[in-house]
């Protein structure tokens, strides 16, 4: 590149060092330390304890039990929203054409919306005597409590999450649906081909790129899932809701800078870990 | 596939030597020149004197104080002239985070407030001057705030206002049911069972555990003489009879269905007192405000505050402010004066009409503000007998693991014998953090 090229990148350049790249490596550079909070008018005198802490994170049951509910959330979650947001999108796409725009900002509002006040409806919804249980009742279904059942928590926020997401993705994959050919169904229905076959054969494939994309974005975002334990249950009751990154921000909070970082990298890895194995399944064309 | 793959391989293991040999500079280089850090305290440095302060002052105050200070500390600008206040509000929220940062930044202001639990954590970084020699007289506050500022011996900074549990209750159900307010345990549950009977649907609120519950079960251990730590603030005494016997206690009333197994939140609590769902519950002196304002005038009648009840003492959870001093500060003569000034018994008086934080020093509580008052003079009472968690760093983990056996001694899940035995367990592998 010519100087002068670097010299428009530099402030950006600058700036990703100083607030990105730098904190990004000397967290990871944290966690190989004992660093807490006393150390923090002196961080070059801590002690390097090479891989402790990262061996410590695997016997603490808590940690462990908040890894078994990120991965739950993602297993049960990602499905759900890609799921739901390609049938929104479909049912947008091709009939109701007339409250086309209502509808899509029904389903965009939950994304738009802070969380704060997500949270203070979801609450009445959720309560032992709220909407979901008076509906409930009305098939004679007594309802948990959902928020402080430990049974119920997790799908609790389950809900919560996937009807909060579906609006970013049933926007891509509008977008998405628009591109594909016209005339490659054309072609298909000439053939003698169904509907099923059609959307089979024509459509996911012509989605691909979108549906990978998709897939690793909410794949990213749960594993970061944070924001509706952080507000809803605190990770409770009793750790059912304790997500990775929210065990991590516990952690920092307690002055464990050092172990908190390990964490993050822990989760950091995961994330690498499942982006990998998304590009390799959905990645590849044919 | 084989290339690309070595070639990501070779990538990433690129990547992660660099990171590697990063983080290996960071935390290997400067071992040398350490020093730094104020490990010389102790003593508590010159003595500080009555002329004016001057200069400016830079303060961080959190909450409802952060909103208001100004208006206190612009009677002290008055007073003397050549000083100039810089109050910054910080949100509670962002509070800890940003003291912490600003330690480790060495971006500090010179005078800050602090959550009484979080002393001991932040004076182990060595950021805060210890208190001056004589600066005020230790003996005119609240014993139990006082004990907030202590970590290891020294005091870093003055308590500045305090909070404390009281037992609030329905006065139209207790006297329905014929019962006075409780003073001892037994009298305690007889008494919720009261107004359970005349009509509330649960005889007490209390938190089935979850985030700082502890502050709700520590008390009672206290009353019946048990401790956190031992005299010398070496272990943490957890595994005893009084622990035992306060867990137990607590979870009684979940097991006797006196209380909701349900945790409410702040907001519910009130509406749930007012409209007699709820026949008692615990809180701070802000309550009072809150209940005056949302049952109307015709609520004042129905409510009153007492005592906690208790075992062989009646000691509540105090909490509360401090102010405290940085060690880089610019203008240390001056910040510790407007921190005396604080202190005072006229400014307390004072800041309770701008703020209605409750004053720290006992002398203030004689003035009829507080004396007469039906409500705060119970609180006046409850702070001769209110007790803080130690001053350690680690406190805030170590109280995560009692809400955390609590909430499983409540729903059953363990008993308060093997509840006390796993915070003691876990609480050591913690430490004490000194």
């Amino acid at each position: 590149m010519t100087l002068t090229a670097w010299m428009f990148a530099l402030p950006f350049v600058v700036l990703f060092v100083v607030f990105m790249a730098g904190p990004i490596v000397a967290s990871l550079g944290m966690s190989f330390t004992d660093m807490t909070t006393r150390d923090l008018q002196t961080p070059f005198q801590v002690n390097i304890v090479g891989l402790d802490n990262y061996a410590r994170l695997f016997q603490d049951p808590r940690f462990v039990r908040s890894l078994a509910n990120t991965f739950t959330f993602v297993i049960v979650a990602v499905p759900l929203t890609m799921g739901l947001a390609l049938v929104v999108a479909l049912a947008l796409d091709k009939g109701i054409r007339r409250f086309r725009t209502v509808f899509r900002v029904g389903y965009y509002a939950p994304v738009v919306t802070s969380i704060v006040a997500i949270a203070i409806v979801w609450r009445f919804i959720l309560q032992p005597d709220g909407l979901l249980n008076g509906f409930l009742s009305l098939f004679g279904i007594q309802g948990p409590d959902w928020l402080q059942s430990t049974t119920w928590a997790l799908p609790s926020l389950i809900m919560m999450a996937v009807w909060r997401n579906i609006g970013t993705l049933m926007v891509i994959f509008l977008a998405a649906l628009q591109g594909v050919p016209r005339e490659h169904h054309e072609a298909a229905m000439v053939d003698g081909a169904n509907a099923w076959q059609r959307f089979w054969n024509i459509t996911i494939p012509a989605m691909r790129p979108a549906l990978l994309f998709a897939a690793v974005i909410t794949g990213i975002g749960f594993l970061q899932f944070f924001e509706e334990p952080f507000v809803m249950t605190r990770g409770g009751p009793l750790d059912a809701t304790l997500s990775t990154a929210m065990y991590t921000y516990q952690q920092f909070g307690f002055g464990n800078y050092a172990y908190a970082s390990a964490a993050s990298y822990v989760l950091f890895l995961a994330i690498v870990i499942l982006s990998l194995i998304q590009f390799r399944f959905l990645g590849r064309k044919d | 596939m084989t290339r690309s793959g070595a070639r990501r391989t070779s990538r990433w293991a690129a990547a992660g030597a660099t990171a590697l040999i990063g983080a290996l500079v960071l935390a290997g280089c400067g071992r040398t020149d350490g020093g730094g850090g104020g490990d010389d305290g102790g003593g508590g440095g010159e003595a500080i004197d009555d002329s004016p302060a001057t200069g400016t002052i830079q303060v961080w105050a959190m909450g409802n104080e952060g909103e208001v200070l100004d208006e206190l500390a612009a009677q002290f600008e008055e007073e003397n002239p050549d000083v100039t206040i810089e109050v910054t509000a910080v949100p509670w929220e962002s509070a800890h985070d940003r003291i912490a940062t600003a330690i480790a930044g060495g971006e500090t202001p010179d005078v800050t407030m602090l959550g009484t639990t979080w002393v001991g954590e932040f004076a182990a970084t060595g950021a805060f001057e210890p208190t001056p020699e004589g600066l005020v007289d230790e003996s005119s506050f609240f014993e139990g705030s006082w004990d907030t500022t202590v970590v290891d011996g020294v005091a870093y900074g003055v308590p500045w206002y305090v909070d404390t549990r009281v037992l609030y209750y329905r006065t139209d159900l207790a006297e329905q049911a014929g019962v006075e307010p409780p003073a001892t345990w037994d009298e305690y549950t007889a008494f919720t069972q009261a107004l359970q009977s005349a009509g509330a649907q649960w005889g007490v609120s209390l938190p089935p555990g979850g985030f700082d519950s502890w502050q709700y079960v520590t008390p009672l251990a206290w009353q019946q003489g048990g401790d956190i730590l031992n005299e010398d603030g070496t272990e943490f005494t957890f595994d005893t009879p009084e622990w035992e016997e306060a867990f137990a206690f607590y979870t009684s009333f979940f097991e006797e269905g006196i209380a909701e197994p349900r945790r409410l939140e702040g907001g519910e609590i009130e509406q749930a007192f007012i409209n007699g769902e709820v026949g008692a519950f615990y809180s701070g002196p802000f309550h009072v405000g809150l209940l005056l304002d949302q049952g109307g005038e015709e609520f004042a009648d129905q409510f009153g505050v007492a005592m906690v009840p208790g075992a062989d003492s009646r000691t509540s959870f105090t909490g509360g402010g401090n102010l405290a001093v940085f060690e880089d500060t610019d203008n240390r003569d001056a910040s510790w004066k407007f921190v005396r000034w604080l202190s005072q018994p006229e400014t307390q008086i004072a800041w309770y009409d701008i703020s209605t934080d409750l004053p720290s020093v006992e002398a203030a509580w004689d003035d009829p503000t507080f004396a007469e008052d039906p409500y705060l003079s119970v609180f006046g009472e409850q702070l001769q007998d209110s007790k803080a968690p130690p001053a350690i760093p680690t406190w805030a983990q170590v109280s995560a693991v009692i809400d955390q056996e609590l909430e499983k001694a409540t729903r059953g899940e363990t008993t308060p014998a093997d509840a006390i035995a796993t915070i003691q367990q876990q609480a050591t592998s913690i430490g004490t953090g000194q």
